[in-house]
């Protein structure tokens, strides 16, 4: 009986130890309603990286540029160029728009496999990606609803609201469905993604730690970008299709 | 989760085993109803089942009937204890990401997108006028040869011309001298041709004088008698 209690209590802490938390959140009050601090602080995070090296690389361009300028002048070119495929010709003003969302949702991805969040402890969850969250991703998806929604208006005016019926009257029910398929499988498939590779990468961490989860993180590297890239172009294909002009 | 499970277990022994005693001292109206055990907040450790005094000969059935509630009870208040795992918990993070977000792109703007595109733009112009301006002078640079060329044809047009000119001016003057040259060499010629036939006969004159005195001497030579 002794026995048997001793292994059922360092088997007990072992499952302590190699426990995932999953939907744990560090909950903060603000006024009567609650917000996941660790989204929040990561988020931060992720901000304060792209200002400050934003900042510190285009305070003098160059025209032989130095090597930090060249960088952020292919990720500039390469935003622009996925706009201007998506969107046409007048890609100019949704630049920063597109952009943002692929910076952000890039560097959130980047930072929430490559850094070392698990050094600072939460007192309750733990850091990782923001956008393994929700409410982010959610957040993210209504932004690039809205925002194909005031690229139709602005381009049409209330001759937008044309384009429901516009094969024929018969896709209407369809049309109306799209505008909210589209937020929900924009944020679910950015959800989906990184909190299942986040979870697979500790699952497989706390159980065979040496190198057989290099291959999957490596994987999640590129996934991750891959996503946010998706993200990115799908947005700018939302804003050009309802900015486009009559068939 | 082991400790959920004898939690509730333990308490479900505990409320079977003090069910029994306070039964006989009791002489008011029993009820048989069993009130729903209370569940309270997540924080507190243990569940609290409050039951009534149960009938006698109804302990049975009661003690089914707990059984069957506080089995019932023990998933919610298993979750309750391990603080419901979260994962689609829409809260104020939404709106504040959101205008996180918003913000971040104004800044971003303002920092990095207009600027460094601005300048990549005018680079680009910069170089590409500088190309088309390499053009434009190699057409320029054409021109100007021609021009040259063309200047240079006039030019020799106009020395060759003038030189005709001289040659020809040159020419009539020599001829002039030469003209004046030869007359003043006639009017020697006549002249001197004129000097010549007067000593001619000059001479002729002084010769025939000469003859006749020299015929009148042969003849006193010869005819020495007369």
């Amino acid at each position: 009986m002794n026995i048997l209690l001793c292994s059922i209590n360092t088997l007990k802490r072992l499952y302590e130890i190699s426990s995932v938390e999953v939907g744990q959140h560090l909950y903060w009050q603000l006024g009567g309603f609650q917000v996941h601090a660790q989204v929040l602080i990561t988020s931060w995070v992720v901000i304060a990286i792209l200002l400050v090296s934003a900042i510190l690389v285009v305070r003098n361009p160059q025209t032989i540029p130095t090597f930090g300028q060249n960088f952020f002048e292919y990720v500039l070119e390469f935003i622009r160029d996925v706009s201007k495929t998506q969107i046409g010709e007048e890609y100019g003003p949704w630049v920063p728009f597109v952009g943002t969302m692929f910076l952000f949702i890039f560097v959130s991805n980047w930072s929430g496999a490559l850094l070392p969040w698990k050094i600072i402890q939460l007192p309750h969850g733990e850091l990782a990606a923001p956008t393994n969250d929700i409410n982010t991703t959610v957040a993210l998806a209504l932004l690039t609803s809205v925002a194909y929604f005031y690229a139709g208006l602005s381009k049409k005016g209330l001759a937008y609201f044309g384009k429901y019926i516009q094969p024929t009257p018969i896709l209407l029910p369809i049309n109306i469905l799209e505008d909210f398929t589209k937020p929900l499988s924009l944020s679910f498939r950015l959800f989906g993604n990184i909190l299942a590779d986040e979870l697979v990468v500790v699952v497989l961490v706390s159980l065979v730690p040496l190198v057989v989860p290099i291959p999957v993180m490596f994987l999640g590297l590129f996934t991750s970008g891959i996503q946010a890239l998706i993200f990115a172009t799908l947005a700018a294909a939302y804003i050009g299709e309802s900015m486009e002009g009559h068939h | 989760m082991a400790n959920m499970i004898m939690a509730s277990s333990r308490s479900l022994i505990r409320t079977s085993t003090t069910s029994p005693s306070p039964a006989p001292s009791q002489k008011l109206p029993i009820s048989n109803h069993i009130t729903l055990p209370r569940v309270q907040l997540p924080l507190l450790k243990n569940l609290s089942l409050q039951i009534p005094i149960p009938n006698t000969n109804q302990t049975l059935k009661s003690l089914s009937v707990l059984a069957a509630t506080s089995l019932a009870l023990a998933p919610p208040s298993l979750a309750a204890e391990i603080e419901k795992a979260a994962l689609f918990d829409f809260n104020l993070t939404l709106p504040i990401i959101m205008v996180e977000f918003l913000l971040l792109m104004v800044a971003l703007d303002k920092v990095y997108f207009t600027p460094l595109g601005k300048f990549m733009d005018e680079r680009d112009a910069a170089i590409r006028e500088k190309l088309s301006g390499v053009k434009d002078t190699s057409e320029e640079v054409k021109q100007l040869e021609e021009q040259a060329v063309a200047v240079m044809k006039a030019a020799r047009a106009e020395i060759s011309a003038a030189l005709n000119q001289m040659k020809k001016e040159t020419q009539a003057e020599v001829e002039q001298k030469i003209a004046e040259g030869r007359k003043k060499v006639e009017v020697e010629l006549q002249e001197a041709l004129a000097s010549l036939e007067q000593q001619k006969e000059e001479t002729i004159k002084s010769l025939d004088s000469q003859i006749t005195a020299l015929s009148q001497e042969i003849v006193k030579k010869v005819l020495p008698t007369v």
